[in-house]
């Protein structure tokens, strides 16, 4: 599991628990109802839900928005791949060997139908993606960090051998 | 209140929305259990095209057919239960919706199952137009005239919603303008109430269905245009289209379709749970400026479902990052309902009924639905599960723990008044509804936990490491398919008057029935007998579908019934075979297999009709057929190995075909197109 995949595993496990018991407590409530009518009040607190609600969304806003995978560069140190998908093939081509430890810059077209580009580490992790779509050119920065067989997949549905469109490459130790 | 006639035709409407809708739950179903099934089990695996037109009609199918269909006809019954009667140009055009949906469904189960068009429900632009050989233009065309039909349904239908918010009457409204009379419905009395005058404040119900009513004409609009321009692309009237902005326009549609079900389902949360908490909705004016946001940012977040799109030299990216705080604002509707909806329940004197149980636990699959897509709409997350098995897990949340259960709920509770029979079994309900929920909760749990391992969506074959996971969530496929089988059972008894007639307490919730009978050993009956049919169809219906794929080769099992034929008729006395004891090849089934197998997705053949230019042309190659036999099976270069995808006989087919069409000098079309001719 990636790094993120981790994150969103205890926010989303927290998340579901608090909600659980939340979502269980108003089950239970139901056996000892009230004689007054509270609805006004809570009526008038939707508000303030409402305020806590915007805060928490500003918050994970702010948080996360300033990691979007866009418009990365690899710098001069960079190596270049150009990478083409078909129906249903990748076509990776990389002048020298893959190195760790230095930016790739992958280069990713497609000749026919939407493909995306996702790469596995050796541990079959997912650890980045894009989306290839004809007629337009796909950069995605990614700088690895350990040597090894990296598998490529497609992740976007691309026909009858979608789940045939597999591939390779290697990284060699800096 | 609105009269007995006005009452009369809104019922009928309702019947006929949900009863169609119902038979494409079932149909559209016995799919998914296909799909996953397949995907489990070797033995049971269907041919890869096959399994994705299946996909492409299982999500058409259950979420339009079945989840919108259901919805929107709920709708009409609680507009009328709010004192909005559905008539004159309103009623025409619910009347059409029918019609066009039921037309559209047909088509798509059609040109997908029968056709073979598995460019899956998004078809993504130009995918449909590059079948490799599995289903041609024809397909392609007749199934964008289908959606087409689904689309102008849903058009129609929010004509006739808005026709009948609108109604001056029923609404009280001072004003004849129709702006005022639009903003009342969308809530706005209880903001501006000088500038949008009425007698009564507007029913909550109203409010979600305006939104949904105004919105989904902006959204359905142009990609009624795109599927035009594929249906005439098809007929080789216009040339290609750009894929980019084909993408923007289906998900321009595809966001706000998702809220076809959610808004009106939310109606009828707002209009069902008040009375089952024998209280009013808890809700402040503040739910207005939720639904304000709602209308406005429901056709502007389209692109968070392109966050792994940033070609470069487009504003892709800036669209993908303004698009993720609009989603933000999005959740507050939601937000807002499932505070007013939990505070209405909380410490109410609320009657607990499968009915009331099943919207209960659908407000919790709302939840549930809601917190994983705050996931999917950061982008710094998304890039983690976009197109992954996780999002499967999230839409079944979404389409069947909270919109389903709330279809179930609403059946179950609005059924007796509907038909003015009382519900067959309730304890047959209460098992439906249990057994839905929590097995729906692991079967679709157990895709997030895929998703969060990377496992990739749409994939008909996963990758082996997720195997395990495949076959534990299997038996919970088969019981939450088996506990739907309770649920059609119950309603047919109950639409048969075997649980007597209706009787409702004074909150208007049905009674339980008051038959004497024993109902247990009838219903185990029913239930034995009705599971044993569907089986037995399912059963049939797989029959059916090996019979083909045998027949045609296509299946990715182990040598097929057609080697046996190849092998027989080479005569009497040994098996003649080719080199070492390897299988001849029959050239005709090989056309079949160069076809399913996508060759031509890579290589040109003229006698295929293929153009593909990632391999080497086949045309004049002048290949042995020991080569051909030797690349497809362990592949070479991007060139994948077919051993194990394609049975020996099936590889020694396909290099017959290719040896026998690809001759040194190959005059294009001399050969007739096979693949195009089943």
């Amino acid at each position: 599991m990636s790094h993120t995949a981790v994150i969103i595993t205890v926010a989303y496990s927290i998340a579901v628990a608090l909600g659980s018991a939340i979502s269980f407590a108003v089950f239970r409530s139901t056996a000892r109802p009230l004689e007054e009518d509270r609805s006004g009040t809570w009526s008038r607190r939707e508000t303030t839900w409402l305020v806590i609600m915007v805060v928490t969304l500003f918050a994970l806003l702010m948080g996360t928005i300033f990691y979007v995978p866009y418009g990365d560069t690899a710098g001069p140190r960079g190596q270049v791949v150009r990478v083409t998908g078909v129906q249903f093939a990748w076509a990776i081509d990389a002048p020298q060997p893959l190195v760790t430890g230095r930016p790739v810059a992958f280069f990713a077209r497609s000749r026919d139908v939407a493909h995306s580009f996702g790469v596995y580490n050796p541990e079959e992790t997912l650890i980045f993606q894009a989306q290839v779509v004809p007629d337009h050119e796909q950069k995605i920065v990614h700088t690895f960090t350990e040597p090894g067989v990296y598998t490529v997949r497609c992740l976007e549905f691309c026909g009858v051998g979608h789940h045939k469109m597999t591939s390779s490459f290697v990284v060699k130790p800096a | 209140m609105i009269d007995e006639r006005s009452l009369a035709i809104a019922r009928r409407l309702t019947i006929s929305y949900v009863v169609a809708s119902t038979a494409i739950l079932a149909a559209s179903g016995l799919l998914g259990v296909v799909l996953r099934w397949s995907q489990a089990v070797p033995q049971a695996r269907v041919g890869d095209n096959f399994w994705y037109a299946l996909m492409t009609a299982h999500g058409l199918g259950a979420f339009v057919g079945w989840a919108g269909f259901a919805v929107m006809g709920l709708a009409w019954w609680t507009l009328a239960g709010v004192g909005f009667p559905v008539r004159g140009f309103g009623l025409a055009m619910a009347r059409i919706t029918w019609w066009l949906m039921v037309l559209g469904v047909i088509g798509v189960i059609a040109t997908t199952v029968f056709m073979g068009f598995g460019a899956s429900w998004v078809f993504l632009y130009p995918l449909p137009f590059y079948g490799s050989g599995n289903w041609g233009d024809w397909a392609t065309g007749l199934f964008s005239f289908s959606v087409l039909l689904a689309g102008l349904a849903i058009v129609t239908w929010c004509f006739g919603i808005l026709h009948t918010v609108c109604n001056r009457e029923a609404l009280g409204s001072d004003s004849s303008s129709i702006g005022k009379r639009l903003g009342l419905a969308f809530g706005w009395g209880f903001l501006m109430p000088r500038t949008f005058a009425a007698k009564r404040p507007v029913p909550y119900p109203v409010i979600p269905l305006a939104v949904i009513g105004f919105d989904m004409i902006i959204a359905t609009l142009p990609l009624a245009g795109l599927l035009i321009w594929q249906i005439l692309q098809s007929m080789h009237v216009v040339g290609p289209a750009n894929a980019l902005l084909a993408k923007n326009i289906l998900w321009w549609f595809g966001h706000p379709v998702v809220y076809l079900l959610l808004f009106p389902a939310v109606a009828v949360y707002y209009w069902l749970i008040p009375r089952y908490a024998g209280r009013n909705l808890v809700a402040g004016h503040v739910i207005a400026i939720a639904w304000t946001i709602a209308v406005i940012a429901n056709v502007l977040v389209w692109a968070h479902h392109l966050y792994l799109d940033y070609p470069s030299g487009t504003p892709q990216a800036q669209i993908n990052t303004a698009m993720q705080p609009i989603t933000f604002a999005l959740v507050l509707p939601s937000a807002l309902s499932l505070y007013s909806l939990a505070f209405t329940i909380y410490r109410s004197r609320f009657r607990w009924t499968p009915a009331s149980a099943a919207l209960f636990f659908g407000l919790v699959g709302w939840l549930l639905a809601g917190l994983s897509g705050v996931i999917n709409a950061t982008i710094a997350l998304d890039v983690a599960v976009h197109n992954t098995l996780w999002i499967v897990g999230h839409f079944h949340h979404m389409a069947m723990l909270n919109i389903g259960l709330l279809i179930f709920g609403a059946v179950y509770a609005l059924l007796p008044e509907l038909c003015g029979k009382a519900l067959y079994s309730e304890k047959l309900a209460w098992i439906h509804v249990w057994t839905t929920f929590v097995v729906g909760m692991i079967f679709f749990g157990l895709w997030l936990v895929q998703g969060l391992d990377g496992a990739p969506r749409r994939w008909s074959v996963l990758p082996s490491d997720y195997d395990t996971l495949t076959r534990i969530s299997l038996p919970f496929v088969f019981l939450l398919a088996a506990a739907q089988a309770l649920f059609f059972w119950n309603v047919m008894q109950t639409l048969r008057g075997k649980g007597g007639v209706a009787t409702f307490d004074e909150r208007g919730i049905p009674e339980p029935t008051k038959s004497t009978k024993d109902w247990s050993v009838h219903t185990a009956e029913g239930a034995l007998m009705l599971v044993a049919v569907l089986l037995a169809m399912a059963f049939a219906v797989g029959g059916y579908l090996v019979g083909r794929e045998h027949g045609n080769a296509g299946g990715g099992g182990t040598t097929t019934a057609q080697s046996t034929t190849a092998q027989v008729s080479t005569g009497e006395g040994d098996v003649v075979t080719g080199e070492e004891g390897a299988v001849t090849g029959d050239a005709t089934a090989g056309a079949r297999v160069f076809a399913s197998a996508g060759c031509g997705g890579c290589h040109a053949l003229s006698a295929a009709g293929s153009t593909g230019s990632v391999g080497p042309s086949l045309d004049g190659a002048n290949l042995s057929e020991a080569l051909i036999k030797a690349r497809v099976t362990s592949g070479k270069g991007a060139m994948p190995p077919f051993d194990g995808q394609l049975s020996p006989q099936q590889i020694a087919d396909v290099a017959a075909y290719v040896r026998e069409s690809s001759p040194v000098v190959a005059p294009p079309g001399s050969a007739p197109t096979p693949g195009s001719d089943y």
